[in-house]
C-alpha cells in the first residue's frame, strides 16, 4: 500500500509530537492492566482484539509554509469503534481553542500506532479531509526493535491513484526530518541521559558514562577513517586531488593535539591527584569506621562474660586469625 | 569552512583569468592574485598549465613568486630576494600572513621572539598590531595572545598549500589519531566489561554473607535454651565474616 510520495512537500517533524505519541500509548497500555482478556463475544463487530497492543488516536496540528510542512505538536481523540471514526465534537472545540492561543496552527492530520497502515485507517482519513484538503497521517511502531536505528515513525499522505480502473486514495509513505526549538533540544538531551531512578549504584552509573563517552569516541572514529580514506585514495590517485579539502584537512590536523602544554599537565595533575586523595580519605573513613563496629561488637560479646573471657577470647582469637 | 568558501570565486576566477591569457599578462594576474586581501590559496592558480609556459622565459621569476606565495615564508624571500622581483606592499603583507601560517604548522605556541625574528618586526607592540589586526580580524587564525609569557597560542589557523610530500604525512596523522582511538575504545569497553564484574562479585559475596548470617540465626533461635557458649561461637563466626567483607 506505501511506495514512496510525488508531492514534493518536505516534512518537518518536531521531537515534542514524537514524545506526545509515545506518552501518549504508554498511558493507555498501563492503564490497561491487567490486560484485556479477549472474550470474543465482545469482539463480534470485527474490531480487532486489543490485548497488548492499543491503538491510539489522536491530531497533529502544525504550520503550513508553501511546500514546507512543520508539525509542532498534537492532541489526544478519543475513537469511537462503532462509527469507525474520531470524535468530531471534541475535536472542534480543541481546534477552536488552539487557534486562541496559536493562530497558525491548523490541524495537519491525524496519528496512530502501530506497524503499518491499514484499511481501516482511511476512513479516518476521509473524514479528516474536510478540515484539510490533505490531511497527513502520522504512524509510531511502539514495538521495540533493538537493532533498529531510525525512528519507529512514518508520515503518510494520501494521493489518488488508479488501480483497476478505479480511482482509488491510498496512503503513500514520505520522508520528513527532524526540527528543534533549543528548549526541545535540551529535554530530548536531558532524556537520553536518563539515569536509573534509585541513582543506581556507583557501578551502574559509571558503566552509563563510560557508555556515552564510548559512542560518542566511536562517531569521531568513524569520521576520522572516512577522511582517511579520502586521503590514501587521493594519494593513490584514485580521486582527484581537491586542494581546498587538504587545506581544510591540514588545518583540522594542526588542532592536535588538542592540549599540550605545561601548565595543562600540571593543573590536570593536580587535580588528578586531589581526586585520588579523596577517595584515599573516604576509604580511610569507612574502614576506621568499621573497625570501630568490631571493636564494640567485641566489647558488648565480652564484657558480660568476663570471668569466662579468657578461653572464649582465645578461641575467638583464633576464629579471627 | 568559512575561509575556504570565501577563497573558492576567487580562485575560480583568477584561474579563469590565468587560463585565458598568456606571457606577460600573466605577470599582472599574479601580482593581482597575490595582492588579493582574502586570497591564501594559490596552488589551484598554479595548476593552470599557462604557468608552466612562463617557466624559463624572462618572466619566470614571477612565477618564482607565485610558488614562493603558495609555499614559503619571508625569510625565504629575504634570502632570495636577488633573483625576485620587487613585491607590493600589499604582497609583503600577504607574504606575512603566509608566514604566520606556516609558523603555526609546526608549533601550537610561538614565542614572541620567534615571530618578531620572521615577519623582521621590533617591538613588541607592531607585533601585536599586526597578529589582531591582519591575521585575527582576517579570519585566518585563532587564538589568545599570552603578553605575560610572551606567547601567541593558536587554536585554529588556516590550511596552506600543501606541497607534495606534506600529504603522506598527513596520511600518516591520521592513521595515528584512528590508532589512539581505536586503542581509547577498547581500553574503555574492557573498563566497563571491568566494572560490571566488580558490582556482580560484590553483590555476590554480600549476599553469600547475607546468607550465612541467616543460617546462624536460625540455628542460634533453634537451639534458644543453651544460649551461652553458643551464642560467643556466632558472634565470633560473624564478626569474622564481617572481618571478610572489609
Amino acid at each position: 500500500m506505501a511506495s514512496s510520495s510525488s508531492s514534493g512537500l518536505t516534512f518537518k517533524l518536531h521531537p515534542l509530537v514524537i514524545v506526545n505519541i509515545s506518552d501518549h500509548y504508554t498511558r493507555v497500555k498501563s492503564q490497561m492492566n491487567p490486560p484485556l482478556v479477549s472474550s470474543t463475544s465482545a469482539t463480534v463487530n470485527g474490531v480487532e482484539p486489543q490485548q497488548q497492543a492499543p491503538r491510539i488516536y489522536g491530531c497533529v496540528v502544525g504550520v503550513q509554509r508553501g511546500r514546507t510542512v512543520e508539525i509542532f505538536n498534537s492532541f489526544e481523540l478519543l475513537y469511537d469503534p462503532s462509527t469507525h471514526s474520531l470524535d468530531r465534537p471534541f475535536l472542534e472545540k480543541k481546534q477552536e481553542l488552539y487557534k486562541k492561543v496559536f493562530p497558525h496552527f491548523y490541524i495537519l492530520g491525524w496519528y496512530s500506532t502501530g506497524s503499518d497502515a491499514q484499511e481501516s485507517d482511511m476512513h479516518i482519513h476521509k473524514a479528516l479531509m474536510d478540515i484539510n484538503e490533505s490531511p497527513l497521517y502520522v504512524l509510531l511502531n511502539p514495538t521495540i526493535n533493538p537493532a533498529q536505528k531510525d525512528l519507529p515513525v512514518t508520515i503518510y499522505e494520501s494521493e489518488l491513484h488508479v488501480i483497476d480502473g478505479i480511482p482509488q486514495l491510498i496512503f503513500v509513505r514520505s520522508s520528513y526530518t527532524i526540527e528543534t526549538v533549543e528548549a526541545e533540544r535540551i529535554s530530548v538531551d536531558h532524556v537520553a541521559h536518563l539515569k536509573p531512578s534509585d541513582g543506581g549504584s556507583a557501578a551502574t552509573q559509571l558503566a552509563a558514562h563510560l557508555t556515552g563517552i564510548h559512542s560518542a569516541i566511536k562517531m569521531l572514529n568513524s569520521r576520522i577513517s572516512v577522511l582517511h580514506h579520502y586521503l590514501v585514495g587521493m594519494q593513490k590517485g584514485d580521486i582527484p586531488c581537491e586542494n581546498s579539502l587538504l587545506r581544510q584537512v591540514s588545518s583540522l590536523l594542526r588542532r592536535l593535539p588538542a592540549i599540550e602544554s605545561e601548565k595543562f599537565q600540571d593543573d590536570f595533575l593536580m587535580e588528578y591527584n586531589d581526586t585520588m586523595l579523596v577517595t584515599y580519605l573516604a576509604m580511610f573513613t569507612n574502614c576506621s569506621g568499621t573497625m570501630n563496629e568490631l571493636v564494640d561488637k567485641f566489647n558488648t560479646a565480652y564484657d558480660r562474660h568476663s570471668r569466662r573471657g579468657w578461653t572464649d577470647c582465645f578461641h575467638l582469637n583464633t576464629v579471627i586469625v | 569552512m568559512d575561509i575556504e568558501q570565501k577563497q573558492a570565486e576567487f580562485i575560480d576566477h583568477f584561474v579563469k583569468q590565468a587560463s585565458a591569457q598568456k606571457g606577460t599578462a600573466l605577470v599582472s594576474v599574479i601580482v593581482e592574485a597575490t595582492s588579493h586581501p582574502s586570497l591564501f590559496a594559490f596552488s589551484e592558480i598554479l595548476a593552470v598549465p599557462t604557468f608552466a609556459e612562463l617557466d624559463g622565459t624572462e618572466n619566470s621569476e614571477y612565477l618564482e613568486v607565485l610558488r614562493l606565495f603558495a609555499h614559503g615564508t619571508w625569510s625565504d624571500y629575504k634570502s632570495n630576494s636577488g633573483s625576485l622581483p620587487q613585491l607590493v606592499p600589499d604582497q609583503v603583507l600577504k607574504l606575512k600572513q603566509l608566514t604566520v601560517l606556516t609558523l603555526a604548522e609546526t608549533n601550537k605556541v610561538l614565542p614572541y621572539d620567534q615571530l618578531m625574528l620572521e615577519l623582521d618586526v621590533t617591538n613588541v607592540r607592531e607585533l601585536e598590531d599586526f597578529l589582531i589586526n591582519e591575521c585575527m580580524y582576517a579570519g585566518i587564525v585563532r587564538g589568545k595572545l599570552d603578553q605575560l609569557r610572551r606567547c601567541f597560542e593558536i587554536q585554529f589557523a588556516t590550511g596552506r598549500d600543501l606541497r607534495p610530500g606534506q600529504l603522506g604525512s598527513m596520511i600518516e596523522t591520521l592513521s595515528n589519531w584512528l590508532g589512539t582511538s581505536d586503542n581509547l575504545l577498547i581500553s574503555i569497553q574492557d573498563k566497563i566489561k571491568w566494572v560490571d564484574n566488580m558490582s556482580e562479585l560484590d553483590k555476590k559475596h554480600r549476599k553469600e554473607v547475607e546468607d550465612k548470617v541467616e543460617e546462624l540465626k536460625k540455628s542460634i533461635s533453634a537451639k534458644l535454651p543453651t544460649v551461652s557458649r553458643l551464642k560467643l561461637t556466632s558472634e565470633g563466626s560473624k564478626r569474622s565474616t564481617l572481618n571478610l567483607v572489609e
